[in-house]
């Protein structure tokens, strides 16, 4: 790969880790290291952490290009899956959780670049945030609960005290609205 | 499961909230239905658009290098082990020639070892397996000759039934002779269809290399034999005819103690009869 990567699509590049490309690897870095790591970070909100579990995403991106298959979902898909479970693993190990505990009230800095940042609001992350300003509260608040902390629905019930038949609808159609978000604006996202 | 119900679930899948128990079974599923299997994925791709509600943040510039010296470290220690072989072989050309006619002599013969284990292993099964092939196969035959038996059984007594019940049936007493006096018979016949049947009790039990004789004597004609048989344990026996047009009209009918295959004209004794008329 030695053209500029851009002009490649996730899946081309994916392939290309999967023959042992390092150039590949090293796009598809720069193409999602921002939403990767804000991802990760949102779910450990420590930042030496969330670097190593990063670079452990990297390296089992890899060893695994193999695996993706674009029959089975988006390389998007495929790369966020690996880092949120891999975050969520290391937010259950006990040492992350005293350390949690510990930072929890502290937000974390986020040092983007104005210009990575403009390039990500313009496009995609702006039309997602849009369509989950729109929903109710009480929906997000659901969604986020299973997407960044890992609960499932039995836990938000108890953490949210709310029914557990009004959780699952609540996902439910969240899930449901982003699908269709996905469907109407394919080429955008 | 109806197939409603799982789909209901896929959403909440595509979010990994559903207990452990009700992924399972939602996975099973999805290993048979393509249509849900389809539906996952959409879900899927959905719900991972979620990461774009994290704030983007910048990691430390020492990641990349780190991801991708750890990379090339890897290749290169994947690429290492061809190499010091490559240097050795000059050196040592015939040794290692040496070791490989010899490994592969080895393998040769440890495969061909193995091969004839697995020819005698698999026709000692074969052969093991043909004989009881053999024996079910006998047990089966057994068992579909008593049930043939059985079945004539029930057919003889279907047809007695009807026999006895038919109104046009008539019937006969048989009385014991000297020889057997406590024996008694019925002989039934339809003179429509000449079907008959006897019924004997109280005969002793048939000797060795002998057997009863069922015999038709018309008026004004020599007897005419019917039927050989044996009676069981208990003095007892039932046999189906198909009398002679000759024996309708006021034949007797008698039964003889006979040689084993029966005879053509009574030799033995009497043993029961019907009045003559």
């Amino acid at each position: 790969m030695q053209a500029e990567p851009s002009q490649y699509s996730d899946n081309d590049l994916l392939h290309a880790v999967a023959r042992k490309d390092e150039a590949a690897l090293a796009a598809i870095y720069d193409r999602y290291r921002l939403i990767l790591f804000g991802l990760i970070l949102r779910i450990l909100h420590d930042r030496a952490e969330a670097e190593d579990v990063l670079q452990e995403v990297f390296l089992q991106v890899w060893r695994r290009a193999a695996d993706f298959d674009e029959a089975r979902g988006r390389a998007f898909t495929w790369l966020v899956t690996i880092a949120r479970s891999r975050a969520l693993d290391r937010l259950r190990s006990a040492g992350s959780r005293a350390r949690l505990a510990e930072g929890a009230a502290q937000t974390p800095r986020d040092d983007v670049s104005d210009a990575a940042l403009d390039a990500l609001k313009s496009e995609t992350s702006a039309i997602v945030r849009e369509a989950l300003a729109q929903l109710p509260d009480e929906q997000r608040r659901t969604l986020f609960l299973a997407y960044f902390e890992g609960l499932t629905q039995v836990e938000i019930a108890a953490r949210l005290g709310d029914p557990l038949g009004t959780v699952k609808t609540r996902m439910r159609s969240g899930v449901i609205k982003l699908r269709e978000l996905l469907g109407q604006t394919r080429d955008l996202i | 499961m109806e197939h409603q119900e799982y789909q209901e679930l896929l959403a909440l899948h595509a979010l990994d909230a559903l207990d452990a128990s009700e992924a399972r079974v939602l996975e099973e599923h999805l290993g048979t239905c393509a249509d849900c299997r389809a539906e996952m994925i959409e879900l899927r791709d959905g719900a991972a658009l979620l990461a774009h509600a994290a704030t983007p943040a910048e990691p430390s510039a020492e990641v990349r290098n780190r991801i991708l010296s750890s990379v090339s470290a890897q290749r290169e220690e994947a690429q290492s082990p061809s190499a010091p072989s490559a240097r050795v072989v000059p050196l040592q050309p015939r040794a290692t020639r040496n070791i490989w006619t010899i490994g592969l002599r080895l393998a040769a013969a440890i495969a061909f070892v193995a091969l004839l284990t697995g020819v005698i292993v698999l026709w000692r099964r074969d052969v093991r397996m043909r004989q009881e092939i053999a024996q079910l196969s006998r047990q089966v035959n057994t068992q579909q000759h008593e049930l043939v038996r059985d079945r004539s059984v029930l057919d003889r007594q279907r047809d007695a039934l009807a026999l006895l019940n038919s109104p046009t049936a008539k019937k006969m007493e048989l009385a014991g002779s000297q020889t057997a006096q406590s024996a008694r018979g019925t002989f039934v016949y339809d003179p429509k269809t000449g079907r008959a049947i006897l019924m004997a009790e109280g005969l002793p039990a048939t000797p060795a290399e002998k057997a009863y004789e069922l015999w038709f004597i018309p008026k004004g004609h020599s007897p005419m034999a019917g039927r050989i048989f044996t009676v069981d344990a208990s003095g007892h026996a039932m046999l189906p005819e198909q009398m002679p047009p000759e024996a309708m009209d006021g034949a007797v009918v008698a039964i003889t103690l006979e040689p084993k295959k029966g005879s053509a004209v009574p030799t033995g004794a009497i043993y029961l009869s019907s009045p003559s008329s």
